[in-house]
């Protein structure tokens, strides 16, 4: 009973926080999402319309656009970074030399504001300046122009997301493997499983709840990208990197329509939380079962 | 590679599952076990798709949202009780 009060006063100043920075305003978002509002109109007032934004939603072809290329961008995105984290995490496992510096050099995308990381790729992708488009035309032949081609700057985006957020990936994966216990690999090496096994039945079933936060959190960042892509391209050519943190920005900001703007926010949470419910609900309740 | 013998990771998830079956855990029709919040939850995921779903493809052809909420009541109930 003791220890019960305690942990709650313990607790209080968090939960206190959390209420006032995080409950309150999604109460809020979901509030004005049934309104429509524009505090710079000639009327600023909140004028209440139902459920019309829900109902507008669904036939926005922009919005409708920029969840599937959102969604593309997440999947690609989030793979190449589990994949590339995986072999990295691997490598920093063992010894060479060196390994410390570039165990340090390797993080240091992570410590960069994502506004910086779009500019400093801009500067590398613009056509006429970019060190990128010159070598890939020097060596290559190839001619790169993001403002124009949009596979180009949807593929600039995901190697971008991918250079700025696989050390994360790596860090996490790298904790995992180091508190991984010897016994079951070394049975396995005795049982003569080749390193595939080893990596299918062994490794991976092990370090799985931390792939599956890592995912999780990757998943929630990438579906709220915005810095980076308006940095680069601004969501352009056309709607091609037009992802849905783009625009809800251009909704909000631009059109200052901001009861519509809070029906996207609120969809796009929702889409979010039943994405990762659903991961959760596949790769770890299963596990859990069987454990018992 | 570390010599302990359990990963703090297998432990915490061990410890999460401790406290949910502590905190009524059952097995209806739904393909997992869950909780009576995660009863409510998965109703509540179903009601705003199942809403969504009618605003785009139902509503226009005359029949109101209403119906929907209705249905998402049922179904809600039906899952919290049965799921």
């Amino acid at each position: 009973m003791q220890s019960n009060r305690l942990g709650w006063i313990l607790l209080a100043p968090t939960l206190v926080i959390l209420f006032f920075f995080g409950v309150l305003p999604f109460i809020y978002v979901v509030y004005v999402s049934f309104h429509q509002w524009n505090p710079f109109a000639a009327n600023p007032e909140m004028i209440f319309n139902g459920a019309d934004n829900f109902r507008r939603i669904v036939f926005d072809a922009e919005f409708l656009n920029s969840v599937g290329v959102t969604v593309a961008f997440v999947f690609f995105a989030v793979l190449s970074e589990l994949i590339v984290g995986y072999f990295l995490a691997q490598a920093f496992m063992k010894d060479f030399p060196g390994k410390a510096f570039f165990r340090t050099i390797h993080t240091l995308p992570l410590i960069m504001a994502p506004i910086i990381v779009g500019s400093v790729w801009k500067l590398m992708t613009t056509p006429s300046i970019g060190i990128i488009p010159h070598y890939l035309d020097e060596w290559f032949g190839i001619t790169m122009n993001i403002g124009t081609s949009a596979p180009a700057a949807f593929a600039t985006i995901v190697i971008m997301d991918v250079w700025h957020w696989t050390p994360l990936v790596t860090l996490t994966l790298i904790a995992a493997l180091v508190s991984l216990p010897a016994d079951p690999f070394e049975q396995a090496q005795i049982d003569g499983a080749n390193s595939r096994q080893i990596f299918w039945h062994i490794t991976l079933p092990m370090i799985m709840p931390a792939v599956v936060a890592t995912v999780f959190i990757r998943l929630m960042d990438a579906l709220r990208t915005v810095d980076e892509v308006w940095m680069l391209t601004g969501g352009g050519p056309g709607s091609a990197t037009r992802f849905v943190g783009v625009h809800i920005f251009k909704e909000v900001f631009p059109k200052t329509n901001y009861g519509y703007g809070s029906t996207i926010s609120v969809i796009v949470l929702y889409l979010t939380i039943v994405a990762c419910w659903l991961l959760y609900v596949t790769m770890l309740a299963p596990r859990n079962t069987k454990e018992d | 590679m570390g010599d302990t013998h359990e990963t703090p990771l297998a432990s915490a998830s061990l410890e999460e599952d401790d406290t949910l079956e502590s905190a009524g855990e059952k097995h209806g029709f739904l393909p997992i076990e869950t909780n009576w919040f995660d009863r409510l939850f998965i109703s509540v995921v179903i009601w705003v798709a199942l809403s969504l779903f009618w605003f785009r493809f139902v509503e226009p052809l005359g029949l109101s949202i209403w119906i929907s909420n209705a249905i998402a009541v049922v179904l809600a109930i039906f899952i919290v009780r049965k799921g």
